[in-house]
């Protein structure tokens, strides 16, 4: 079911912590539909560049790692060397400076997503955070140019989530297209996804093995040596290999008499 | 002479929070509650202005105003249609996501989805009409108690099929496609 694995359903544990395994149970507490794949994602909020995230670490425990830059300093580190996959930025506070495209053309190149939530446009009382995110939205639908976005919802309860189609509208009112918003919610989800599980599982992030197929049956060794019987010396000339194969051949082609003979035999035999 | 051309949303109304403990819910129609009484198209009509005139301002209000009408009001099913003009209804969708709650006297938290945008007002009737066959289908096969094993493995072959986009997503009619993107 593609449609949940939007990031409106990943499971988000916030907290970094660098304990053996992910705080998020393995087999969850509650029942869940066979068919529901259910992914553990990271939040990290970069406060400072120098800091060391040991994100190797986490990817091991997470099946997403995301990161919220705090100011200009840290967005630029992310969009840069930090191996993330995704870049959500909280949207309702003001930034000091603009959007570049370099920056954010450098992350989408990498294959990392920014990350679009709505929710606190719709749940929100207070109407300059409101504002905020609408304008934080369509700058950076302006400056990414429409490519590596996605949506989620960053609800808080079911009150926050939309139906696709209705984000898909939100998003064209905000300055994506309808096709553009479309794909920010099936194509670069899913893309997404598949990423951070090719980063951890494939060899070097580039060869996976889907499938190895089968070893094929063993050659019988019988084979062998009739067909080095078959072969001919290589000394002897092609005209004088040829006129010995005519004799040689097992293949030589049958006579009238005996085609005619064969033909006898079958029809008193029928 | 020409016409005035118009879009009609099919719209229905979800209330996340309303699973009373008491009353025990099929899972199906857990979101589908029927809307409270108090509730009638005119407060919500001015719920709709109100919202458009927030989120587009004066510009969109006018633009939308002498348009916009609730054609079909269901408290049961909890569905309605909407006629908005055809090339603002980008607004009117939007300012409907928007909406949280429902008007003063209710007050119950809830959510809008767009299901169907239709050109004519025939196609959102008969888009209305399956929407509740379904649900009710869908409901009653889950209220049932006796299992049938060629109904289970029929739901079981559904459930395996991958959902087709047109299931989930809204379908929206065609026309003033240019238009509608270069704005």
């Amino acid at each position: 079911m593609m449609w949940s694995l939007s990031p409106t359903s990943i499971l988000a544990g916030c907290q970094p912590i660098f304990a053996q395994s992910s705080p998020v149970p393995q087999p969850l507490p509650f029942p869940t539909p066979s068919r529901l794949r259910i992914l553990r994602r990271c939040n990290i909020f970069l406060t400072d560049a120098a800091n060391n995230f040991r994100i190797p670490q986490l990817q091991q425990h997470y099946d997403l790692i995301g990161a919220r830059p705090t100011d200009e300093k840290t967005l630029q580190q992310a969009c840069a060397s930090l191996d993330v996959d995704i870049i959500s930025l909280d949207l309702s506070q003001k930034f000091e400076k603009h959007f570049k495209y370099p920056m954010l053309g450098t992350a989408i190149s990498r294959g990392i997503k920014i990350e679009l939530c709505y929710s606190q446009a719709l749940l929100s009382n207070d109407a300059t955070a409101k504002r905020n995110l609408i304008s934080n939205a369509t700058q950076l639908i302006r400056v990414s140019r429409g490519r590596g976005l996605i949506f989620s919802s960053e609800a808080k309860s079911v009150l926050g989530l939309r139906a696709p189609s209705d984000v898909i509208n939100l998003a064209s009112v905000w300055g994506l297209g309808a096709e553009k918003g479309k794909d920010a919610l099936t194509k670069e989800a899913r893309s997404v996804i598949e990423f951070s599980r090719l980063k951890r599982q494939s060899f070097k992030g580039i060869v996976d093995v889907v499938y190895g197929g089968e070893k094929p049956p063993v050659v019988e060794a019988s084979e062998q040596p009739q067909k080095k019987q078959a072969t001919q010396p290589k000394d002897q000339k092609r005209k004088a290999r040829n006129s010995l194969e005519g004799t040689l051949g097992e293949e030589k082609p049958i006579s009238k008499r005996q085609m005619k003979k064969n033909k006898k035999a079958n029809e008193q035999s029928t | 002479m020409v016409r005035v051309k118009n879009r009609y949303l099919v719209v229905s109304l979800l209330y996340p929070a309303a699973s009373t403990p008491g009353v025990a819910v099929v899972p199906v129609a857990q979101f589908h509650a029927p809307t409270p009484d108090a509730v009638h198209p005119g407060q919500f009509m001015r719920m709709l202005r109100d919202g458009i005139a927030e989120l587009f301002g004066n510009y969109g209000a006018g633009m939308v105003n002498n348009a916009l009408k609730v054609n079909y009001w269901s408290p049961a099913t909890s569905t309605a249609i909407i006629r908005c003009p055809r090339e603002h209804y980008q607004m009117v969708w939007a300012a409907l996501t928007f909406v949280t709650k429902l008007p003063k006297p209710a007050n119950t938290p809830v959510v809008v989805k767009v299901v169907r945008v239709s050109g004519t007002i025939r196609k959102a009737e008969e888009e209305v009409i399956r929407r509740a066959k379904l649900l009710i289908q869908s409901a009653k096969a889950a209220e049932s108690p006796q299992h049938d094993p060629m109904m289970e493995s029929v739901v079981r072959a559904v459930d395996r099929r991958r959902e087709l986009e047109s299931t989930v997503l809204a379908q929206v009619d065609p026309g003033e496609e240019s238009e509608s993107e270069s704005e």
